[in-house]
């Protein structure tokens, strides 16, 4: 994931926002939009053992992401999917977490 | 039909050097017996488990990649269940996996290639071209992302 460029224009987005308020319109909030991790880092091969590139599509409940929050594309969230299920079964990601 | 398989086992933190070294041993006389070989062992050393199995909370990680038939993992699936030692293992099969990664590779390879030469620049991608910087760079923002998960939501 590129951090500088989506922190960048988060940020950006947000203070737009709130300039549009003046002229009385109510615009919906500018959105950056979503792209798959995979696709464009070029990572072709989601493996189980590469617990770095995995961790962060398991947020602290340790539930899988869901494709609509992380944007991941449907083939990569597939294969993330099968990569994070078989991470589980050797405990190198937790299945549940309180 | 040989196949290529990654097992991955987990051995009980109680177990010794010696220990996990035999079953290494026990594991490779099942290829020898049943026809197959042994491509490359890895030992990841003992690691937290991310939840307790039995009453265990660490485990020493043992990972081998394998060429043999199904009939030769079964036998070692089987051996592993049995083995108390061996606290969770897997078995996968990785080959076509394998196949499907470098064909994508190949193919993002070749069409960039393609697109390239149609815009009149050398095939490849020359030192210090394009906006984004040193690759190695990438790796290492993403390695930052595993300790502040939930960043980059």
């Amino acid at each position: 994931m590129n951090g500088r460029k989506s922190f960048g224009a988060k940020k950006g987005g947000r203070a737009g926002a709130g300039a549009q308020g003046k002229d009385g319109q109510r615009r919906p909030m500018f959105r950056r939009r979503k792209v798959c991790k995979f696709c464009s880092d070029k990572i072709d091969d989601i493996n189980y053992k590469d617990t770095k590139l995995l961790l962060p599509f398991v947020p602290e409940r340790a539930k899988i992401l869901p494709r609509r929050i992380s944007g991941t594309c449907a083939l990569h969230q597939r294969k993330l999917r099968v990569a994070l299920m078989r991470a589980r079964q050797l405990a190198l990601i937790p299945y549940t977490a309180e | 039909m040989t196949r290529k398989y990654e097992l991955v086992y987990v051995v009980s933190p109680e177990a010794s050097d010696d220990q996990v070294t035999d079953l290494h041993t026990q594991v490779e006389a099942i290829v020898q017996r049943i026809g197959g070989s042994i491509e490359k062992t890895e030992n990841w050393g003992r690691r937290r488990l991310a939840y307790e199995i039995g009453r265990h909370k660490e485990g020493t990680y043992v990972l081998e990649v394998l060429h043999g038939t199904g009939e030769l993992m079964k036998e070692i699936d089987r051996r592993l269940k049995v083995t108390d030692l061996i606290i969770r293992h897997l078995v996968v099969r990785v080959d076509e996996a394998e196949a499907v990664v470098e064909r994508t590779k190949a193919r993002r390879s070749a069409t960039s290639q393609r697109r390239r030469v149609a815009r009149g620049l050398p095939a490849d991608r020359q030192p210090g071209e394009g906006q984004r910087g040193d690759p190695d760079d990438d790796r290492d923002d993403r390695f930052d992302m595993g300790n502040e998960r939930g960043m980059d939501r």
